[in-house]
């Protein structure tokens, strides 16, 4: 990290690599203040550490949303009816069955 | 009474909401099932909540329990509690969340009596967080090279084991935000904790997640 930075953070004057970890979730969905976010980035411009950090941290949501799809069963809304008609959970069916 | 049919297009593909329940007709057009037809017990509107609900609830309860048979039998529940318990929606969250949060909650429920419970522990979620001193980072984070897991299978295996080692606090949350994408609040009131609760989790889940997928994400250094 340049010496300015690093100066600034030692002074409370700009986040360090431990606040921008504690608000990475927010940076990366955008809902960080303006002020905060600037604080950031210029942040991250400086330090590798976070740059690399808050690529593997955006590449893991990425794989996240990319994981396997769960193959729903054609079926089992029905199923499910069927279960709640067996249950007696429907008062129409139980009118059926005791008529 | 059967569910009102929504014709206006402009409301076709707007999200379930607790006053807008968007439904598909088996001609495929869509509208909404009448909260006040599903409060006053109208088992017709319950069947179209089940039909229209039931593939995401069904995706949701299998990533927590990891087992279809078992997913299915969980959603029927789900299903029979939200009919009888109605009554008790209270209007503060959308109907959906509501609906999520029983089925959450089974999901949660089966998963403790089963014992198949998940191989980290809260403690080693933690130390699996970067290490800092005095506000720096101690190491630094290698870079990570895409290359290295080419095939979309293969790495899709891999984040897959690693969900399923999160602790289920921390699983669930995951599920929710970062592959459901619901909202923090929406998951905050499926799960009956705080939105800072949500934010938390997630953020600890992926930094679990991402120390776990590191290994094999590395890139190579140069012969």
């Amino acid at each position: 990290m340049k010496f300015i930075t690093a100066l600034k953070t030692a002074l409370g004057m700009a986040p360090g690599c431990e606040q921008v970890n504690e608000f990475l979730a927010e940076y990366v969905e955008g809902t960080l203040d303006e002020k905060m976010r600037a604080q950031f980035q210029e942040h991250m411009v400086m330090c590798k550490c976070c740059d690399h950090y808050l690529d593997q941290y955006r590449q893991t949501i990425q794989m996240t949303k990319e994981t396997d799809e769960i193959s729903v069963p054609s079926e089992l809304a029905e199923h499910t009816l069927a279960f709640l008609r067996k249950s007696n959970a429907f008062a129409s069916d139980q009118d059926a069955a005791s008529s | 009474m059967e569910p009102t049919l929504n014709t206006n297009l402009a409301s076709q593909d707007a999200p379930s909401d607790r006053g807008d329940l968007v439904t598909t007709t088996a001609e495929g057009a869509k509208g909404p099932i009448s909260l006040e037809a599903l409060m006053a017990g109208d088992e017709k509107a319950f069947e179209q909540l089940v039909i229209q609900e039931s593939p995401r609830l069904f995706r949701v309860i299998v990533r927590i329990v990891g087992d279809d048979d078992e997913a299915a039998s969980i959603l029927q529940e789900t299903f029979l509690q939200a009919f009888q318990r109605i009554n008790s929606f209270r209007r503060e969250s959308k109907l959906t969340t509501w609906l999520y949060a029983i089925g959450i909650n089974l999901a949660r429920a089966s998963l403790r009596k089963s014992r198949r419970l998940s191989s980290l522990e809260d403690q080693e979620v933690e130390r699996m967080q970067p290490d800092f001193n005095r506000g720096m980072f101690v190491e630094t984070p290698a870079v990570w090279d895409p290359a290295r897991v080419t095939e979309l299978a293969d790495r899709r295996q891999l984040v897959r084991r690693g969900i399923e080692q999160l602790p289920e606090d921390y699983k669930t949350v995951l599920i929710l935000r970062d592959i459901e994408e619901y909202s923090t609040e929406e998951v905050a009131n499926m799960l009956g904790i705080s939105s800072g609760a949500v934010r938390v989790r997630l953020h600890r889940a992926r930094g679990a997640l991402r120390k776990l997928l590191d290994p094999h994400m590395r890139r190579l250094p140069k012969d």
